[in-house]
């Protein structure tokens, strides 16, 4: 049999978050709110009604574009698609065609497959489009029922070149978009919410090839689990269709979240019909060197050099760094933590891996709004180190100064949690418990040896975790055995 | 530079418009002199004449990213042919005959 390969390319359209929507003043998100409340004479296509464009939406974009290393266009203009669909109030989108807000561009992703060599991805975009969100359609027996609230909502579209080589990579893309994103500030990029959708085009060859083969379109999935599944499914259909000898057909096929199969949608109008010209409501875009300049002041260290990094100068394993720069909020909040605490940052890297990142999960907040803050964290493992309080102690502080909000070393004074390293008062202790449990003390006594645990336990317990636990275990077995 | 009876037939599928036979006739007479009318604009030598896609100067204008009151969802859908549970009710079969 021959060995395939498969040529993808993603089509995104990411929502960006926008307070209000990119060519009137309603308001963009509309998650919670009714159908048609969120809508006006613009977004509605009434007539009369002229567009005017939203400045966050163009500054959103130069981010964006920045991070993908992508060319800004010093004009850029928007264009009319015209085509007829009942939650396109206007008969046209307002979208960009051949001057759009950037060109080219490219991520690098590294890819590091469970059983194989790690390797990076060379993934290039074409383009990005500034555009605007149709409504919504809902289907009812015998009707539709339009909503317009999402009409208007700005979305950027962007197209990858036909560079990705497998379901996982086209996965991971999408993670690594997601990322980067919610890094830069400007979606929310949930696909459940549809903030990030994704089209995908599909074709095989023979490995080693370099021709391409006709190509299918894959519209509708809406989960990164989704995109996986309907792209590894295609791969599959269209490797049996060509060992049987059939030819590929350029369908678009249409993903069955429920179903869990692809389905062939009818045929949709060729580009040709959607009769592009200059939107004429509109100015072009004019982007100034200075304006420029003024958005990427204070431009973030983007999610993956910051991973290098992270590599690089703290020495961390590749899996910790992936973790802990995962988010941005809590990426910053070990890089604080590192530089209060100036011991070994793999030791805080294990503290917020087993704990703090629990908390952020639990608390549902980014870690910056913690009550317990890098300085509060990196405090609580020198005291650990320096041996006032044992490792226990230390991990049941984290939950007191997040409740509290007061500092580590306030809390242990007032509580009198610092360790007890003076032998008299761990004697005292061990005398009780033996007193106390003359049948435990007997059995140990008699070779039960094993019962170590549940006296020192006991120590622990009475002492309120106090007591170096190492230093309980020698006193209590001295004890037991004279 | 004349039109076709399918280009017409296809522009009013575009359109969604119905057009009877007579009609394709006429319109194809009508948009075929409209074409060549336009047609004319290359007697003339425009060779050392940048492309022209707006006489307006090209300055950005902007809003800022502030909302305001929208409209009431009622005045709205006053434009509404039919309505049902505040939205725009449309037919279930939306294309023409293939
Ligand atoms: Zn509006």
């Amino acid at each position: 049999m021959t060995e395939y390969e498969a040529i993808i390319g993603l089509e995104t359209h990411i929502q960006l978050n926008t307070t209000t929507k990119i060519f009137c003043s309603c308001k963009a998100d509309s998650w919670f709110d009714p159908p048609n409340t969120n809508i006006c004479p613009v977004c509605t296509g009434l007539p009369g009604a002229l567009p005017t464009l939203n400045k966050a939406v163009v500054e959103k974009a130069v981010l964006l574009a920045k991070a993908m290393h992508a060319n800004l266009l010093p004009l850029s203009y928007f264009a009319r698609k015209n085509y007829f669909y009942p939650d396109l109030p206007k008969g046209y989108q307002i979208s960009q065609y051949d001057k759009p807000i950037a060109v080219g561009g490219f991520l690098d992703m590294p890819m590091n497959p469970a059983n194989g060599q790690s390797y990076i991805r060379h993934i290039t975009i074409d383009n990005m489009h500034l555009e605007e969100d149709a409504g919504k359609t809902r289907n009812e027996p015998g009707r539709r029922l339009i909503d317009f609230n999402r009409c208007g909502v700005p979305l950027i579209e962007m197209v990858t070149g036909p560079d990705l080589r497998s379901a996982d990579e086209a996965a991971q893309y999408l993670i690594r978009l997601r990322q980067l994103l919610r890094w830069l500030g400007i979606s929310e990029a949930d696909m459940e919410k549809a903030h990030l959708r994704c089209d995908a085009n599909v074709s095989i060859r023979p490995k080693g090839a370099s021709h391409l083969n006709p190509k299918t379109e894959i519209k509708n999935v809406n989960s990164i689990d989704a995109v996986k599944e309907a792209i590894g499914k295609e791969i599959e259909r269209q490797t049996n269709e060509m060992e049987a000898g059939h030819k590929i057909e350029t369908w678009t096929l249409e993903w069955d979240e429920d179903a869990g199969v692809l389905r062939k949608m009818r045929s949709k109008e060729t580009e040709a019909d959607y009769r592009y010209f200059r939107e004429p409501d509109l100015l072009a875009i004019r982007m100034t060197d200075e304006w420029r300049n003024a958005i990427l002041e204070g431009f973030p260290e983007l999610p993956l050099e910051r991973r290098a990094r992270f590599i690089e100068d703290y020495g961390l394993p590749e899996y910790d760094a992936e973790i802990l720069t995962g988010e941005r909020s809590l990426s910053d909040y070990f890089e604080t933590t590192v530089k209060t605490y100036k011991g070994d940052p793999k030791r805080v890297s294990n503290w917020i891996m087993n704990d703090i990142l629990r908390m952020v999960n639990e608390a549902g907040k980014p870690a910056y709004e913690l009550k317990l803050t890098p300085a509060f964290l990196a405090e609580i493992i020198q005291l650990v180190d320096s041996g006032t309080i044992n490792t226990s102690t230390g991990k049941n502080l984290l939950g007191k100064v997040e409740t509290s909000g007061r500092a580590p070393s306030k809390i242990v004074e007032e509580e009198g949690l610092a360790k007890v390293s003076d032998d008299s008062a761990i004697r005292e202790v061990c005398a009780k418990i033996m007193a106390a449990s003359p049948n435990e003390t007997a059995s140990y006594k008699a070779g039960k040896v094993t019962l170590i645990g549940w006296f020192v336990g006991q120590v622990m317990k009475e002492m309120r975790g106090k007591a170096d636990p190492q230093i309980a275990r020698k006193i209590m077995e001295e004890m037991l055995s004279q | 530079m004349s039109l076709s009876r399918e280009e017409v037939i296809h522009i009013a599928k575009l359109a969604r418009l119905e057009l009877s036979d007579n009609e394709i006739e006429r319109y194809q007479q009508q948009l075929s002199s409209i074409l060549e009318y336009a047609d004319r604009l290359k007697e003339l030598n425009t060779s050392q004449i940048p492309p022209t896609s707006s006489v307006l100067p090209a300055r950005s204008r902007f809003r800022d990213d502030v909302p305001v009151e929208s409209l009431p969802t009622d005045k709205l859908l006053k434009n509404a042919p039919q309505s049902e549970k505040d939205q725009f009710k449309v037919p279930p079969a939306l294309e023409g005959p293939q």
